[in-house]
């Protein structure tokens, strides 16, 4: 029973940490990354190649972190003249280049076969049987770390003006603000926890081929961001782990219900899913939790802010 | 769950040491409910229901009940206890595969798990099973699958995909095909069979014309085979690698196009327990000719696996046989071992299904035998099981098949590699 | 070799135009990319699959008979899943679509297994026509697609619910201050999405095989098809589909056949960099 809690608690800790990278991307900036799937691919075989080179787990999970920055932040400058919708389908496709890539360059990625093992951080540390609760250890110590790291950002001038440009680009760039480079860096960084989360993808299952990298992911992905309450970092703790309940849970379903065959159970789980996701967007539209917001004593009561930031906060005040 | 498995050890250490009596006494004792759960042995089963593989699942489940209800109404294994299956869908994803996995091994405890269709699943959760001492039984080609240290745990119910490849070429050519190309899909067990089928091709004179490899899930086939077929000097034959849908849309453009090269196909597209022939008639069917490890045909387990699969002769099932198998390899090898620890019964599989032994293939007399403690050789409905010391099967029969009328007709068994047993 | 080529590229190209015409209108009134455009060209399939071959009705009856039903469902899923979520964002809608394209996949799933069917429709043998081969379903399918195209245009151009709709499209608020039912253009823009895909689902059907991945392995292309031609614009997803099936097809000449889905990503980046509108599409001004 523990040993799969733990699985499931470190796939929640990946799903968080994909989640937090969407929640920066689409949460604060307002961009959307329709390619979650690809870049999270793009992480797990930098790790995974960075590792099985012999160059160690931290090089390979800070090789996949940079080559996801360095491509996020690519796209979104390609981008920049596009509104929402042509970003979602670049970055669509994007991941479907990648899908491509990973599955036709056999002399890199392995194709259909794969790469198997990967060797994994801290192994040999404590016993065999004990290492998964050492990976989730780890896994929770760097979400925390994210976690930490994005809400100072989120607060810090960086992110208020990156949520100015989110509400208003134009009211943002007249105030002064570099709305390029705002939206580059931001889903870079995006990009970067991407990398991340597909490195600890590649530990874990010691093993990656493209089936890993459905559009699934990203659908999930958004599930969680949306079911936790848009750019809310604390709600997005329970929407990932809403999600992975719902998606594991609906696995004791069949345990109970016995009158149908295995195919249409299989159908009757996705199917709850989505019917779950759609009642949710409906019952439940602001999510969890609300983003965070400034309160309005301790905006006036700081002066130095800009005036971008106070005009959307007054703004979200009003509404 | 643990304790029970103890409550359960207890009367048989004592059973050993003070006989019989003790042991019956032992058993009273023990609580009612504890023995019930105890009697129990459960077994996962890991299957496709959903997603690109999904259409292999359901027909391997089937034959994972029957079985198992076949040993079990017969008095089970290790003095009446029987199996219990639990099965989970892998979803087509590794992922998915893996989560279900851990569900198998911690909720419901399972002694081993089968079925493991595809080969990126099979990769996935390898680690996990081996770590967890777990029995695992694939029916996946990929070579990969019984690379590196095992401990003896893995067991694959299929040939491996680099066997496919050469017996397909034989095949090819004993039907006079010399000028060949090849469409593929990218897929883990079909990539290796291009390269050593061309090799046998080139050494025996013959020239592989084109090779194109192409994605699953595309919407048209249409420029694959156009390249390939439509070729200004089309081939004599194409073998085409692929899975039952993409095939069903390769043929349709084919036959609509009335190019003349002849079909050269697996049978888990061409065939795919009928579905094949139910989906583009039997006047679109006609001719194509298909090939794949196949069942021990004619042989009287694989035609009793038939009839318990309420199907005629005809019917070519090459994946339920092998689950088939595995459930009866499983509790034949538990029997004789007299335990459920994978470890130790999967020392035994190798002494329960390769010759020299009594030639069984009724699982419920096999059992007896090994009760009786004599030594048998046991020949399952999927193929003769035997198994070299990685775990790979041998002795893998392939069947050449062509549709005729509607009917599979078999053109020819081709015997794959044989190695020192 | 080449002109047979571009011959396929463009019935490929038509097959993906019906559901992009049908993606570009829900964009275009309701302002969201409908993701379940995939599951419901499955749908229409399976529904025309229930008539012809269960049935036994005769192909075209039962694709009609899938074209009625295909948009009642529609307008029945906007009534239930859409409607409460008009006023919210594009991606809650568009996630919202996601949901019910699980849904819609599933069901076809759960009623008929994974396995590939087919309509019980004759193969007929390819016609020669100056050196090209031309099968009787690509004929079929540009009839039907052609067909489809200018009913749409009719409709759009020509009747005051065309008119109405596009008024709702270009200004819903000022539509709605010269008294148009914006949910009657709604459900009618549903009805005409629904016939559309439906018949985008028999044609797909007939050209390979029906299992419940059919629609998905077109999502991608379709998305494409409606944003080459900048979304909003019926006319523009018709341009976007023929080019993007060109392209892909007689890319298939120089690169290897399993690159060519890439070869469209570039044509969208490339005309999208140079035209951020599509290829039709006018300048919008945010906000």
């Amino acid at each position: 029973m523990t040993a799969y809690l733990v699985t499931i608690l470190i796939l929640v800790c990946i799903a968080i940490i994909l989640g937090l990278a969407l929640n920066l991307q689409w949460g604060l900036c307002g961009m959307v990354n329709f390619g979650m799937a690809g870049f999270f691919a793009l992480g797990a075989y930098a790790a995974a190649l960075v590792a099985l080179s012999g160059a160690g787990t931290l090089a390979g999970i800070v090789v996949a972190a940079l080559i996801c920055a360095a491509t996020c932040g690519a796209t979104a400058l390609v981008s920049l003249r596009l509104s929402d919708e042509y970003l979602a389908i670049l970055t669509l496709g994007f991941g479907e280049v990648i899908r491509l890539v990973t599955l036709s360059e056999s002399w890199l990625t392995g194709g259909s076969l794969g790469l198997p093992g990967i060797p994994r951080p801290l192994w040999g540390w404590v016993s065999e049987q004990n290492y998964e609760l050492l990976f989730l250890a780890l896994l929770v110590v760097v979400v925390l770390a994210l976690f930490l790291v994005l809400e100072v950002l989120i607060r810090s001038p960086f992110g208020r003006a990156v949520r100015a440009v989110r509400e208003d680009d134009t009211v943002a760039s007249t105030l002064g603000k570099n709305v390029t480079m705002l939206r580059v860096k931001a889903f870079a960084v995006g990009g970067a926890i991407i990398g991340i989360a597909g490195a600890f993808h590649a530990y874990y299952l010691t093993y990656v081929d493209p089936s890993q990298f459905s559009a699934i992911i990203t659908a999930y992905t958004f599930m969680a961001v949306i079911a936790g309450g848009r750019g809310s970092n604390k709600g997005l703790l329970f929407g990932a782990a809403t999600i992975m309940c719902l998606i594991e849970g609906s696995r004791f379903l069949k345990d109970i219900v016995q009158v149908l065959d295995a195919t249409q159970l299989a159908s009757i789980r996705l199917i709850l899913i989505g019917l779950g996701l759609i009642l949710f967007l409906i019952y439940r539209p602001q999510g969890f939790l609300l983003e965070y917001r400034l309160r309005s004593s301790s905006l006036l009561a700081r002066s130095s802010l800009n005036g971008a930031t106070r005009m959307h906060d007054f703004k979200q005040e009003a509404s | 769950m643990k304790c029970h498995n103890r409550i359960d050890l207890r009367p048989s250490r004592r059973a050993v040491l003070s006989g019989a009596a003790t042991a019956g006494a032992a058993l009273l004792a023990a609580p009612f409910i504890a023995r019930a759960q105890a009697a129990e042995i459960p077994i996962g089963v890991l299957l496709p229901f959903t997603g690109s593989q999904g259409a292999y699942g359901p027909d391997m489940r089937k034959a994972a009940e029957i079985t198992t209800k076949l040993i079990n109404d017969a008095g089970g294994i290790l003095g009446g206890r029987s199996f219990k299956l639990f099965f989970e869908d892998d979803e087509s994803s590794p992922t998915a595969g893996l989560a279900a996995t851990k569900k198998l091994l911690e909720i419901h405890k399972c002694q081993a798990v089968i079925g493991i269709w595809g080969s990126p699943i099979a990769m996935a959760i390898k680690n996990v099973l081996i770590q967890a001492n777990t029995c695992m039984m694939v029916s996946g080609a990929a070579n990969a699958i019984t690379d590196g240290d095992t401990k003896g745990l893995v067991w694959r119910y299929q040939a491996k995909a680099t066997d496919w490849g050469p017996g397909m070429a034989k095949a090819m050519l004993s039907r006079g095909w010399k000028r060949v190309s090849i469409l593929a899909q990218q897929n883990p067990f079909v990539i290796p069979m291009i390269e050593p089928a061309k090799k046998v091709f080139e050494a025996a004179g013959g020239q592989v014309v084109d090779s194109v490899v192409y994605n699953p899930d595309q919407p048209s086939y249409r420029a694959e085979v156009q390249r390939i077929f439509g070729a200004s000097n089309p081939p004599e034959a194409v073998m085409c690698l692929g899975l039952l849908t993409d095939f069903v849309s390769i043929v349709r453009e084919v036959v609509r196009n009335g190019y003349k090269s002849k079909v050269m196909a697996l049978s888990i597209a061409a065939d795919a327990e009928g579905k094949f022939i139910q989906a583009v008639g039997p006047d679109v069917a006609e001719g194509i000719e298909h090939f794949q490890p196949s069942p021990p045909l004619g042989s009287p387990t694989y035609a009793r696996f038939q009839k318990l699969m309420g199907a005629d002769e005809n019917a070519l099932f090459l994946f339920a046989g092998n689950t088939h198998d595995q459930v009866c390899t499983l509790a034949l090898a538990m029997e004789k071992t007299k335990s459920t620890d994978s470890p130790v019964f999967t020392k035994a599989i190798r002494e329960v299904c390769n010759p020299p032994g009594e030639v069984v293939g009724d699982v419920v007399e096999a059992l007896k035998k090994v009760r009786a403690g004599s030594k048998i050789a046991f020949a399952g409905a999927g193929s003769d099981c035997d198994f070299d010391e990685r775990g790979d099967q041998l002795n893998r029969h392939f069947g050449h098949f062509r549709i005729e009328k509607g009917k599979q007709v078999l053109v020819q068994v081709i015997k794959g590699p044989e190695g020192t047993l | 070799m080449i002109a047979q080529v571009v011959l396929n590229g463009f019935i490929t190209g038509m097959i993906i135009a019906l559901p992009a015409i049908a993606l570009t209108l829900t964009y275009g009134i309701l302002k969201f990319p409908n993701f379940a455009i995939g599951a419901m060209l499955t749908a229409g399939a399976y529904l025309a699959f229930i008539c012809n071959s269960i049935l036994q009705l005769p192909l075209l009856l039962s694709a009609a008979i899938a074209a009625v039903g295909l948009a009642a469902t529609v307008v029945i899923v906007d009534r239930l899943v859409f409607s409460p979520l008009r006023e919210r964002t594009t991606i809650t809608l568009l996630v919202a679509s996601m949901g019910v394209s699980f849904v819609l996949e599933n069901m076809a799933r759960f009623a008929f297994g994974n396995s590939a069917r087919s309509f019980e429709a004759p193969i007929v043998r390819s016609m020669h026509i100056m050196g090209l081969r031309i099968n009787f379903e690509q004929i079929v399918t540009a009839a039907t697609a052609l067909a489809g195209m200018l009913a749409v245009y009719v409709i759009l151009r020509h009747t005051p619910l065309g008119r109405a709709m596009r008024a709702v499209a270009d200004n819903p608020a000022l539509a709605a201050v010269r008294g148009i039912d914006r949910e009657r253009i709604v459900r009618w823009m549903w009805v005409i999405v629904g016939v559309l895909t439906a018949a985008a689902g028999v044609l797909a059907g007939l050209d390979r095989a029906i299992d419940p991945l059919l629609g998905w392995n077109y999502v991608v292309t379709v998305f494409a098809a409606a944003i080459l031609g900048g979304l909003g614009n019926p006319l523009g997803a018709v341009l976007g589909a023929l080019t993007l099936g060109v392209v892909e097809e007689t890319s298939t000449l120089v690169i290897p056949p399993n690159y060519r889905q890439v070869v469209s990503f570039f044509a969208i980046a490339i005309l999208l960099l140079l035209r951020p509108q599509g290829l039709l599409g006018t300048v919008r001004v945010k906000k």
